[in-house]
């Protein structure tokens, strides 16, 4: 905390400088890994294998971009998760949304017992195998419908979004309201537009989930048909099968016989932290407003 | 206003209160396949043998463990960070810093895995340059061997974490009271007096708030992770009751079994979240509920 008025101490001084070096040396710890990564990920995959690879690759090489241009695996699990992504996102804010506006009507009678009804999920559920059993029952599995449906609604976010509309007048819904607007008319017109700082939280939350998850994609869609970007990565990292592909195409092909699999997974890596990294700065300020809202609400 | 309530109450009792009612399987010998009534009723059993398996007390144990590691510096860690991020004295640098330190948070625990598996196995990095430092003179299996895995582990939750977990802190630190601060310096205060006797008094609630809730969860010590990063050698450290019960439950068909621990844990989890909210109202005057 800035003490202005005094000149600062040495001690004071020297414990700034302490503290920036400590700050530099805290962020390379942070990048260092992908710094790493990516270099290795540009390097020749023969030359990878000795090793040592640190800030930058020694044989340069894009073999294994090219390679993945080519691969439609990942092309397809690009596509199944940038779908998942938009088509999650986009019902869940719109639906949590709704839900939350309705729990926070004062003039519904039915807006408690609906806030408790969704309150309880989140300290209390079926758990991981009722609920698998429930999506075969559904006939959800290998869909995809599993990625988004049972993510509609969620009872953390409907308490943000709430929270956030709670601070709303008044005034805004009755005037709307005399108009003769139904309720769904002035969620998307009044409410929406006047709550997109917790919408965009909401949206950030949510959007980094879809793209992050890969368990119920394993879980439900075992049959590989929706195969996300994620769940491709994993099985160049865990299968043999998938490096076996690879090896395959190198076998067909001379062109790749300089990539090897972890310049190939490296690169995967990189394709699959770049879209995150990227955007996420940007939505700093909605996802630190999101976060406090949530600690003041408790 | 019901009729778009409806859609929504439908949503939930399909989706997260059959689950609740699906748990009845726990007492019974299900057979997939077969209508859920028509399987017998076997009361206690599949608790008594999760009681009873050998694998039963390392789960508990690894359990405990990671969880207790991720409490003593999983949760230490933000706190030193974000008061050490708040005498930044310069705010670009600061808001830099802040950036950087995110971005773990937001990328997935494959993408953690490969990072792992590139920097800790036997080309990677760290034993380079261990090895070139001579502290060592043959590659250390980091991840092959169960003596690292708790360590590994909890590292990297640190690491993906300790940003993320840090704005919640600023935030409290941000709405100190500046007359205190004014306060403070009347009374002569230097910057560590500044951070001990008002910063920290300050932002009190805010750390024994997360503190009782970490206790609450301290039976969920990750999964992910677990299924990405360990393997058959490191089991015996890694196998959590959340693993076991995916393992048993779905990889090996036993749905009783793996319902019966995961009923038995969901149940553990909120007697410990409704003892942490009694102690939080008791010490704070806040419920978390």
């Amino acid at each position: 905390m800035e003490t202005t008025g005094i000149k600062p101490s040495i001690g004071s001084r020297i414990f700034d400088a302490i503290n920036i070096v400590f700050m530099i040396v805290f962020m390379f710890v942070m990048l260092y890994p992908f710094i790493n990564l990516l270099a290795i990920s540009l390097n020749d995959g023969v030359d990878a294998a000795r090793g040592g690879i640190y800030f930058f690759p020694r044989v340069f090489s894009l073999d294994s971009y090219t390679f993945l241009l080519k691969n439609d695996r990942l092309f397809s699990g690009l596509w199944v998760s940038i779908l998942r992504v938009v088509v999650g996102t986009v019902t869940c804010v719109f639906m949590t949304g709704l839900l939350a506006y309705v729990v926070t009507i004062r003039n519904f009678s039915g807006r408690k017992f609906l806030r408790i009804l969704f309150l309880i999920t989140m300290y209390f559920g079926g758990g991981l195998i009722p609920t698998y059993l429930l999506m075969v029952q559904l006939g959800l599995t290998n869909t995809f419908n599993v990625y988004w449906i049972p993510g509609l609604l969620n009872a953390y976010y409907m308490l943000l979004m709430a929270s956030y509309m709670q601070g709303l007048p008044d005034s805004l819904f009755e005037s709307a309201r005399i108009d003769g607007a139904s309720e769904l008319r002035i969620y998307v017109s009044v409410v929406i537009p006047i709550s997109m700082p917790v919408f965009a939280a909401i949206a950030v939350f949510s959007s980094v989930g879809h793209w992050n998850s890969w368990f119920d994609v394993i879980l439900y869609n075992s049959n590989g048909k929706w195969d996300t970007l994620q769940t491709y990565l994993r099985k160049l990292l865990l299968e043999v099968e998938a490096l076996q592909q690879i090896q395959d195409a190198q076998a067909a092909y001379s062109k790749y016989r300089n990539i090897s699999s972890n310049t190939l997974r490296a690169a995967v890596t990189m394709v699959v932290t770049l879209p995150i990294a990227c955007v996420y700065p940007f939505m700093q300020k909605y996802f630190v407003g999101g976060i406090t809202l949530g600690a003041v609400k408790g | 206003m019901w009729l778009i309530s409806i859609p929504m109450i439908l949503w939930v009792l399909v989706f997260c209160y059959i689950p609740m009612y699906g748990i009845i399987i726990a007492f019974m010998n299900y057979i997939p396949g077969k209508p859920m009534f028509s399987s017998d009723w076997v009361g206690f059993l599949h608790f008594k043998t999760f009681f009873h398996s050998p694998d039963f007390w390392h789960v508990i144990r690894n359990t405990l463990a990671i969880s207790g590691l991720g409490i003593v510096f999983g949760f230490t860690a933000p706190i030193i960070l974000a008061l050490l991020l708040n005498e930044l004295r310069g705010r670009i640098f600061k808001r830099f810093v802040q950036t950087v330190s995110y971005l773990p948070h937001f990328i997935s625990w494959v993408v953690v895995a490969s990072i792992l598996f590139a920097t800790l196995g036997n080309e990677g990095f760290m034993n380079d340059i261990l090895l070139r430092l001579g502290f060592i003179d043959k590659p250390i299996s980091f991840l092959g061997e169960g003596k690292y895995f708790w360590g590994v582990l909890t590292t990297t939750n640190v690491w993906k974490d300790v940003g993320w977990a840090t704005i919640i802190y600023l935030s409290a630190i941000a709405g100190v009271d500046s007359e205190l601060y004014d306060a403070g310096k009347v009374d002569g205060l230097g910057r560590f007096g500044m951070v001990w006797h008002i910063i920290l008094p300050s932002i009190r609630p805010t750390i024994v708030l997360l503190f009782i809730l970490g206790i609450g969860g301290i039976l969920n010590a990750g999964f992910e992770q677990q299924l990405l990063i360990g393997n058959s050698q490191t089991r015996e450290y890694y196998e959590v009751i959340d693993t076991y019960a995916y393992k048993y439950g779905i990889q090996l068909g036993n749905y009783s079994y793996g319902a019966a621990i995961g009923f038995l844990k969901g149940i553990i989890s909120l007697l410990l979240v409704l003892a942490a909210n009694r102690i939080s109202k008791k010490a704070l005057d806040t419920s978390i509920l």
